[in-house]
């Protein structure tokens, strides 16, 4: 086994085992220990976490205060609060694993025992290169467009329109994507 | 070879192509013109067997193609001898590298020579020294000729090209006609760039604004048949200037110097 699939089978090891365990204490050693093994990246990699979960995390914590406000004194979101920390614990557990391990990660040699996935991975990386670029534009576009910061109103709704354009466009690109394939005879012995 | 009876085509209602009959014999070099959104891609896609007819049908050496392709004898024969290059070339491209994208074809017809046939057809169309790289790190022009060696390595008998030279620049688009002529297989090329029309086939079949077929014929006189590029949005006309430098307009000399009229042009537009 090379060192790049041990690498990826670990992560996978570790995101199953950080789903399955439910204990506050043992999800934050866990969280510790990935960004102790960071080094002296450790910062870097703890704010990285942060800016990624902080506005999800900050979500879910408001609706679940906006419940137990409603709820009043008697309500049982007042409970919730140990689930809320397991939750916040997961996912930036979950997050310092991704940032943690896959950019060392080859995908292309850790899949290269199969030629199925690796053709999963090169249709993924296109798709997701060529998403990038144009999501680049459209963010270019709208500073093009507007002469000072976009206020909250006008970043939601490009944020939307931009949502709105990339689902139509991944869902043409992927019929098309499937008459290539089949006009390249990928599909040549299916019955 | 290939034909079409009534073929019709919509997508979710819209209609895209109308009632087309066309008939193409072994050798043809075919141009099929028309403005955007008139069913050019949707033509080819039909032919090439990937999308399915609303009715009328596409006949490959007699055969209903869209009947054919559920046995896996026609299939395999119809995929090997029919090519399509898509117009996003990149749609066709999910390999590794450049040597597996070219090679993919003859390993799945069990070729036993995939490896030296991919090499070939790289070198002629100059993608040697790129073998090795993944084809979405080249350049989009790069990307079609991929595509088109991907293609080509089949030794196909038809090739039917989506806007072939949508991503190339002026030197590789003059290189890649001259190479399409010199193929020896039958050719479709779809293309709405109305100077080329006549130097990438000798047949020229044009689609409408209404998606019906409006003309099959000669290709150099679609170009003189004002009437057939008006119905077909192939021409504008727009204001523009004109200078001649024998005369003076300032002094009253009419048409002299600078003035400004218009009439129609057929600019190439992408």
């Amino acid at each position: 086994m090379n060192r790049d699939r041990a690498l990826l089978l670990g992560y996978l090891v570790a995101v199953v085992a950080a789903s399955l365990v439910h204990d506050a204490w043992l999800l934050a050693t866990g969280l510790v220990l990935v960004l102790a093994s960071a080094g002296g990246r450790a910062g870097p990699l703890a704010w990285r976490v942060l800016r990624a979960t902080g506005p999800y995390l900050a979500a879910v914590a408001a609706g679940w205060l906006g419940l137990a406000m409603l709820a009043g004194p008697g309500g049982s979101e007042g409970a919730a609060g140990p689930a809320l920390a397991r939750l916040a614990l997961r996912v930036l557990l979950l997050a310092a694993l991704a940032f943690r391990v896959l950019p060392a990660v080859s995908l292309a040699r850790a899949l290269s025992f199969s030629r199925t996935l690796r053709y999963v991975l090169v249709l993924a990386m296109s798709q997701l290169l060529a998403f990038r670029r144009l999501f680049g534009d459209f963010r270019l576009a709208l500073t093009a467009r507007t002469p000072r910061r976009v206020g909250p109103r006008t970043a939601v709704r490009h944020g939307a329109a931009t949502a709105a354009w990339f689902l139509r466009r991944a869902e043409h690109d992927a019929g098309t994507l499937t008459q290539a394939l089949e006009a390249r005879g990928f599909f040549l012995d299916r019955d | 070879m290939i034909a079409t009876e009534r073929l019709t085509h919509d997508f979710d209602g819209c209609p895209s192509l109308a009632a087309i009959d066309l008939r193409l014999e072994a050798g043809q070099k075919v141009v099929l013109l028309g403005s955007n959104g008139c069913g050019k891609s949707t033509l080819l896609k039909l032919l090439a067997g990937v999308l399915q007819p609303v009715s009328g049908r596409v006949l490959y050496e007699g055969r209903c193609v869209h009947e054919g392709l559920r046995e896996r004898a026609f299939r395999r024969r119809f995929r090997r001898e029919v090519g399509l290059l898509f117009q996003q070339a990149d749609a066709m491209l999910f390999n590794a590298t450049v040597l597996e994208e070219i090679a993919f074809g003859p390993r799945q017809h069990g070729l036993a020579d995939a490896d030296e046939r991919a090499r070939a057809w790289a070198a002629r169309v100059g993608l040697s020294n790129v073998l090795d790289r993944a084809p979405w790190t080249l350049s989009a022009g790069q990307r079609q000729l991929v595509g088109l060696a991907s293609l080509l390595v089949l030794d196909p008998r038809l090739l039917l090209l989506d806007e072939p030279t949508a991503a190339l620049d002026p030197r590789s688009s003059g290189w890649l006609v001259d190479f399409l002529q010199d193929l020896p297989q039958t050719l479709v090329v779809a293309t709405h760039n109305l100077s080329l029309a006549s130097e990438l086939g000798r047949r020229c079949l044009v689609l409408g604004e209404d998606h019906t077929l409006i003309h099959d014929g000669d290709a150099l006189a679609v170009g003189r048949d004002r009437e057939v590029l008006l119905r077909a949005n192939l021409v504008h006309r727009h204001r523009h200037r004109h200078r001649h430098e024998d005369g003076d307009a300032d002094a009253g000399d009419p048409g002299k110097g600078p003035h400004e009229h218009s009439h129609f042009h057929t600019h190439d537009w992408e």
